[in-house]
């Protein structure tokens, strides 16, 4: 091998050797502004909105016609509970509203009842003050007979105590007419009830609505692993429905970068499922807080701060979520890994 | 002009990697790990600055050099900018 010399010292040898470090130099500068100003990550992942599929009752699963991983669309049955023990507290419910209807029908016969009553007390309080006029005249006309001696002194006192008497039946039948009058009452507690019975048979209808459970969004079916004879207790999670309304790519970018992106800016996203098909999407929002590792520690107790001397701080990433537009379903996994572009890429052009 | 001309054999290697440009992921897989696209340019890079270091010595430009270590080195991280540019370039 020929002997090199490294110290030669040409002057067509510098100048070549300043031309590439010069050429280096401006497309490494170049280089560092497109990556500024066009973010990208190859840890992003394919995202998905979720439905926990339960039912807010409980009971037996009787019918289960989905199975895992299958396509579902809305308003598709998921799965039935045993509905006899809600029918039961349906007819339950039926018969206390009956009942309370009832109530309500005898409670209009007793204030009729008592309406009339109250008529009644009323005459007879009309019949007292006649009988108190007519006995008030009769003293009044005898009292200057009876000082004139034209009638016995006898029957002048007959006639007052009968006024007297007719004075206090007339005082008794008043307080009767209004007693009879308070008596009458009204529905108000027997129409309350009624509504209260009313309330308890909806309600037990809408439990009788909830055994069944229907797809609340199009979607895939995941994480099931139970046949029907299965029970369920309230709010149990069955299963957990993968919504396949929406799809979304999550890429974590460097605060450095964040910068450059604003929502609505287009992205360009490849699933590793097919990596040669790029997917366009859309910068929805950007995270507005995660948990840093310096801050966590536990609520009221002190502030957990490390003893550590670094001179490099590794940036922060902030997640930034992207609408994708609509895509090939076998593109489509949650948490599959993802390479986001944003402002670039294929999809962007 | 010589630099040109002893350039001129990467030129198809560059071409092809041109037709990547546009329907490919940035990042590419090996025995089931993905690995990011930079490493892939560096590495091109690298190999260029060596095949260059050769086909230098073989065509007796090399003799004509200064500052060999920084010639070659930039020779590489030209490649590998360029690499990455046709690659993923704007």
């Amino acid at each position: 091998m020929k002997k090199v010399s490294m110290s030669a010292n040409k002057p067509i040898g510098f100048l070549i050797a300043a031309v590439c470090i010069g050429t280096a130099t401006i497309l490494g500068v170049y280089v560092a502004r497109q990556e500024s100003a066009y973010p990208s990550t190859d840890s992003g992942e394919i995202d998905a909105e979720l439905v926990h599929v339960a039912s807010t009752v409980g009971g037996r699963l009787i019918d289960l016609p989905v199975q895992v991983n299958q396509a579902v669309k809305k308003g598709d049955l998921l799965y039935r509970l045993d509905p006899h023990p809600y029918e039961l507290a349906v007819h339950q419910a039926e018969a206390n509203l009956a009942l309370a209807s009832a109530e309500v029908e005898n409670q209009q016969r007793l204030v009729a009842v008592k309406t009339a009553n109250a008529e009644i007390a009323q005459n007879q309080t009309h019949r007292a003050q006649t009988n108190r006029d007519l006995a008030a005249r009769t003293v009044t006309r005898l009292a200057p007979l009876a000082s004139k001696s034209y009638i016995p002194w006898q029957e002048y006192d007959q006639a007052r105590v009968l006024l007297n008497n007719a004075s206090v039946s007339l005082a008794e039948s008043q307080k009767q007419a209004s007693a009879a009058q308070i008596a009458i009452g009204d529905l108000k507690s027997s129409v309350a009830a009624q509504q209260a019975a009313q309330a308890a048979l909806e309600q037990a209808r809408y439990a009788l609505q909830q055994t069944v459970v229907v797809a609340p969004t199009d979607g895939y079916v995941t994480s099931l692993h139970v046949k029907a004879g299965e029970i369920l207790a309230p709010t149990q999670v069955l299963f957990t429905l993968i919504a396949n309304t929406a799809w979304f790519a999550n890429a974590n970018i460097r605060e450095i970068a964040l910068h450059a992106i604003q929502p609505g800016a287009c992205a360009t996203v490849y699933s590793m499922l097919n990596k040669d098909k790029p997917l366009r999407g859309h910068v929805e929002s950007i995270g507005w807080g995660v948990l840093s590792a310096d801050s966590a520690g536990i609520g009221r107790s002190l502030p957990l701060v490390p003893r550590q001397m670094d001179w490099v701080h590794v940036a922060q990433r902030f997640p930034v979520r992207i609408k994708l537009d609509p895509a090939p379903p076998e593109l489509l996994r949650m948490g599959a890994t993802a390479t986001v572009e944003i402002n670039h890429g294929a999809a962007c052009r | 002009m010589s630099r040109f001309r002893t350039l001129m054999p990467l030129l198809p290697g560059l071409l092809c990697l041109a037709g990547c440009t546009t329907h490919h992921a940035p990042s590419f897989a090996l025995m089931g790990a993905y690995f990011p696209s930079w490493m892939l340019c560096g590495s091109v890079g690298i190999l260029i600055a060596i095949g260059a270091r050769f086909l230098f010595i073989a065509l007796g430009l090399d003799a004509l050099l200064s500052l060999r270590l920084f010639t070659y080195v930039s020779l590489g991280v030209s490649a590998a900018l360029l690499v990455w540019l046709i690659w993923f370039g704007a």
